[in-house]
């Protein structure tokens, strides 16, 4: 970075004035008898995009506070943001390298898509369960070396989908089980604390699983093979490609982007299987039995759906998501018994950023953080600092959350153990 | 004899046995021993101040290990990066401390064995062996490391004060990643993944009941850590008894209600993570101290599981009892470590001994949500209760 | 002598006004009823006297002290307590624990052996004494009332708020709370009884307010405010002796 004094007082600058916009904002609007639930993350916002300039007419004006409004302040923040970076590190490639940013965005979209869609299955288990899974990242784990092992090492003939098919049909009837054995007894006041308890046994099986694969397979990396190649394309000629040039592993576009062909792979796949799971939950009775439960646990129970196989479906359900995000991702990365953890927690920031138990909610969370992840790996100077840094950037936007909207951007509600809505 | 005092005499007859226990083991295997106990002890501390935190107050954080850190490293970069010398080297960036030089070594990562040094080890090669240089004192250094402890724990204590539950647990989590993430980051401060040596913790050796031990010995360390588990066992105790412990119960059971009754819940929440997080800070200061390295992988997530396993298989509401059960834990891990073969299968213990471990807290959570041990010490301390409330109901029921 | 005076208190939640200008005074060890329909706001109330929530304007000061600025834990110390619609007891904490709470919170520099002594005469009085060192989990829901107004009797403060201390309690416990209240009321204390048994308040209590869609619509002694034509209208419908009586057996229920 060539002047980072200028970035770190700009950024000073901008958290002074963001943390007193959202202070004060609130203030003002509690004091002068107005709505005060949007009131830290505009405060904040507006703050950090215009210091003093935006924030006294907030205060003296107090308009009524819209999406419109926020979304605005938002962008100004992030638009100030970018501006600073590009002034203080004139050099960096996210500045003078217009296809270099729009690789990584489409990357980061890409990548947040599958982020969402493993996300989706810790929303769907909290909103049933009321239990945050810690065992979620084991999940995609096991996910992946079934895959692994079925499409690399046991059976190198057969489709993938066998491979992807036996590591749903496994994780499903892990979770199932796991669920009848460890969970029931949350449901029925025999445990003190059940929220605890359910955070300590899911530990517990992620800390069993994680060992028994480390135990069965070892410790070594391990990556499958790619699952298909895409067909030679190129258009609108062979001779000047510049809509769409393919080769078997990497897509081109417009001869700017490109895509790796696993993590386009995987992306589809997931969007399929979400179009698929929306009509299972919209259109089929389970599907809609397991939203009335979401909503209403004991109405539902009144209505004649029992609850107690809807928290085993949900359970098994949740876990085969992430498992099938792992497969799905087994043939984009290197494998290993750990490589559960960093998923997990981003997951985790996933599901609060979009709000608790809300499945738009995930998606556009997941693609966020695909996306902040994208910027923080691709204009961090310092590239091995920045991969190091994974897990601190989804914190960031946890941190974030937690103090400016506590109820995620799509949630509803904010508590602990409350069931979340979807 | 009364039965409500046989867990204190086993108490202390247990304290009694780890006090001697040094001076008549004599067996071969007393070195790799008295590493385990030494272990234990670290792990027990951290177990104990964690069932304060989380089975006392409620608090489920996943961030002791991150606190831990916090201490070990405070320490290490202390003794690694200050020296004291009697003349201005003119190469580091260097105060006049009374008659003595404070040297600030400039952070060059882990290139500087074969291509450069640091600024220190250049005025060394010129003065070539004629200036003394003295470092840091390690106790000072575990004493700065136990106080940054606690201010991280009363940073992530406000940090942490609207959450519960899950939420509370995801963002302590977070935090030790993005610590652990830092370490292995920085790598011109902290070395990364190759990890930060550190010095014995008593590098000139220590004369003990009129015996000089060489600065490897194990007797010394294993009483420095002893004293730290009595000291933090008998601050956990205190607290428990006074009104500290009533409040943080009161908070745990509801918040709302303890409010109400006049209990300042913030200050008791904020406090329990600074007290807590100070003992973790303590532990792996003096335990950095003790296997003189310190690297991000002792701060990732199985270590932290390592914690919560030993607390609730001990018994996560009583801090005796969690640090009773990371010692013995402790002792079955390296116990299990043994590999053996079934015809011609190699069965490798090393990772199937956390597998067998991670099933058992499943299994103890599942049908013995209090613990192993406390149910024994509920035995004796308890069964006057039952029977108590049955003589009024009996005599209710007999006109 | 006990003095709270609340003084135009609003508070809206949204768009939703909840309180519209209350405003009373207990003056002395008063007893008196707070009735109102369900959303009338007794809650809210109830709520900016303890602490929990804020208003958006008004003030209360009870004995000289303002405290509707204040936290929970502070309003305790001035002398204000309550007890929670749905019993909140510490449930795993053995019962004299429960009783230790607010005796150590609010710290009057008494003795352990005096608090100990003071919580066994209370558990005694609440016939529970023999339950003392059991966690509060093992006790019925009825004998976790007893523990609540017990913890209450320890804590010892000017105003006492009592939200529901009837509902879901066996008939035999009633004549226990019955004397509890009118005890501590002898004692100088004063208490503020929401509560939906319109027998009990009216056995009990020497004063009435009725709340009605977030404004004090009656003020006065039970015999006035029944036959007040507003309360009629607004609460008890236009046949009060039925609606009154299926009121109070709803809630018994």
């Amino acid at each position: 970075m060539e002047f980072p004094v200028f970035f770190w007082a700009a950024l000073g600058w901008m958290m002074f004035w963001g943390v007193l916009g959202s202070i004060a904002t609130r203030y003002v609007y509690l004091h002068k008898d107005l709505d005060t639930s949007s009131t830290r993350l505009l405060g904040s916002m507006m703050g950090a995009a215009t210091g003093p300039i935006g924030l006294v007419p907030l205060w003296i004006k107090t308009p009524e506070i819209t999406t419109r409004l926020i979304i605005f302040a938002t962008l100004g923040t992030l638009g100030v943001f970018m501006t600073a970076f590009a002034l203080a590190d004139p050099g960096n490639l996210c500045v003078t390298n217009g296809s270099f940013v729009a690789s990584q965005i489409s990357n980061g979209v890409i990548i947040g898509i599958i982020y969402g869609f493993m996300a989706l299955g810790l929303t769907l288990i909290f909103s049933i369960l009321g239990v945050v899974s810690f065992a979620h990242g084991e999940f995609y784990m096991i996910g992946g070396m079934v895959t692994y092992f079925m499409t690399t090492v046991l059976f190198p003939e057969v489709t993938p989908i066998v491979g992807i098919a036996a590591a749903c049909i496994l994780t499903f009837m892990l979770g199932a089980l796991f669920e009848r054995l460890f969970l029931t007894p949350m449901y029925d006041g025999r445990v003190d604390r059940p929220v605890e308890y359910g955070i300590l046994i899911t530990f517990g099986l992620a800390f069993t699983l994680q060992y028994f694969v480390q135990a069965t397979v070892g410790a070594n990396p391990v990556k499958a093979k790619r699952f298909f190649d895409f067909p030679r394309l190129r258009l609108p000629s062979a001779e000047d490609p510049w809509l769409i040039k393919t080769s078997r592993g990497n897509m081109e576009l417009f001869e700017t982007i490109s895509i790796s062909n696993p993590r386009f792979t995987a992306a589809v796949m997931c969007i399929l299987v979400f179009i698929a799971l929306m009509y299972f939950l919209r259109h089929t009775w389970t599907g809609k039995a397991l939203r009335a439960v979401s909503q209403d646990r004991q109405a539902a129970a009144i209505a004649g759906i029992n609850p107690d196989r809807m928290n085993m479906l949900a359970f098994a359900l949740g876990s085969m998501i992430a498992a099938l995000a792992g497969a799905m991702l087994v043939q984009a990365f290197s494998w290993l018994p750990q490589v559960g953890a960093i998923p997990a927690l981003r997951s985790f920031v996933i599901v609060v950023l979009g709000g608790l138990g809300s499945i738009p909610g995930a998606f556009l969370g997941g693609i966020i953080v695909g996306l902040v992840e994208a910027a923080g790996t691709g204009c961090i100077p310092d590239p091995q600092k920045a991969a190091s840094y994974i897990p601190a950037y989804g914190m960031i936007v946890l941190t974030l959350t937690l103090l400016l909207r506590p109820t995620g951007l799509l949630g509803r509600k904010f508590a602990s153990g409350t069931h979340g809505k979807f | 004899m009364n039965k409500k005092n046989i867990p204190q005499m086993a108490g202390a007859a247990l304290i009694a046995a780890f006090a001697i226990f040094p001076f008549v083991y004599s067996a071969n295997d007393y070195p790799y021993i008295m590493h385990i106990l030494i272990t234990g002890f670290f792990y027990a501390i951290l177990a104990s101040s964690w069932s304060m935190l989380a089975g006392y107050a409620g608090q489920f954080s996943f961030g002791h290990m991150g606190f831990m850190g916090i201490g070990a490293y405070t320490t290490a970069l202390f003794s690694h990066y200050l020296y004291l010398t009697p003349v201005p080297t003119n190469l580091c960036t260097e105060f006049p401390i009374g008659d003595m030089y404070l040297i600030i070594l400039d952070p060059i990562g882990i290139t500087s064995s074969t291509l450069t040094q640091d600024c220190l080890r250049q005025a060394l090669d010129i003065w070539d062996g004629s200036v003394q240089v003295t470092p840091m004192p390690v106790w000072l250094g575990i004493a700065l490391g136990t106080m940054m402890g606690g201010i991280f724990g009363l940073l992530i204590g406000l940090l942490v004060l609207p959450l519960r539950a899950a939420y509370l647990a995801l963002f302590t989590l977070g935090f030790s990643e993005i610590l652990r993430a830092t370490v292995s980051a920085e790598i011109a401060v902290t070395r990364g993944q190759a990890g930060i040596e550190l010095p014995y913790l008593f590098d000139n050796g220590i004369t003990l009941f009129g015996h000089q031990f060489d600065k490897t010995d194990k007797l010394p360390p294993y009483f420095a850590m002893f004293f730290l588990l009595l000291a933090c066992l008998g601050i956990l105790t205190w607290l428990a008894k006074s009104k500290f412990g009533l409040f943080v119960r009161a908070l745990r059971e509801d918040e709302d209600a303890a409010a109400a009754l006049g209990v300042n819940t913030v200050r008791y929440k904020v406090l329990v993570f600074v007290i807590t997080s100070m003992m973790a800070a303590a532990a792996g200061a003096m335990m950095a101290h003790y296997i003189r390295i310190i690297s991000p992988n002792n701060l990732i997530i199985l270590q932290m599981s390592l914690v919560v396993a030993m607390a609730v298989i001990g018994g996560v509401e009583h801090f005796v009892a969690a640090a009773l059960g990371a010692i013995l834990l402790e002792y079955m891990l390296e116990y299990l470590r043994n590999s053996f073969e079934i015809g011609p299968i190699v069965v490798d213990m090393t990772t199937w001994r956390l597998v067998v471990f991670g099933i058992l807290l499943m299994l103890t959570l599942r049908f013995s949500p209090k613990g192993l041990l406390v149910p024994m010490i509920d035995y004796f301390k308890r069964g006057h209760v039952r029977k108590e409330t049955m003589a009024k109901r009996n005599a209710e029921n007999t006109p | 002598m006990t003095n709270l005076v609340v003084h135009d208190l609003h508070k809206r939640f949204g768009g939703l006004q909840v309180l519209k200008g209350v405003e009373f005074e207990i003056n002395g060890a008063e007893l008196i009823g707070l009735i109102g329909p369900n959303g009338a706001g007794k809650t809210t109330l109830t709520n900016i006297l303890d602490g929990a929530i804020k208003p958006n304007s008004g003030t209360v000061y009870l004995n000289g002290v303002r405290i509707d600025q204040l936290a929970p834990y502070q309003v305790a110390k001035v002398g204000l307590g309550r007890t929670f619609q749905v019993t909140r007891s510490f449930r795993r904490m053995t019962v004299l624990e429960n009783l230790y709470v607010p005796a150590m919170a609010l710290d009057r520099g008494y003795s352990k052996a005096r608090i100990a002594e003071k919580a066994m005469e209370i558990l005694e009085f609440l016939t529970i004494d023999h339950l003392r060192n059991e966690y509060a989990q093992a006790l019925s829901g009825g004998q976790q009332k007893l523990l609540e107004l017990g913890r209450l009797l320890m804590h010892d403060p000017e105003v006492i708020i009592l939200d529901e201390p009837f509902a879901g309690v066996h008939p035999s416990l009633m004549e226990i709370i019955y004397n509890y209240i009118n005890r501590v009321n002898e004692s100088g204390k004063a208490i503020i009884l929401i509560s939906h048994q319109m027998d009990s308040i009216f056995t009990l209590c020497k004063r009435l307010l009725v709340l009605n869609g977030g404004v004090l619509i009656a003020d006065g002694p039970p015999d006035e405010v029944k036959r007040d034509p507003t309360v009629i209208e607004a609460y008890l419908g236009t046949d009060e002796d039925e609606d009154m009586h299926h009121d109070a057996q709803a809630s018994q229920a």
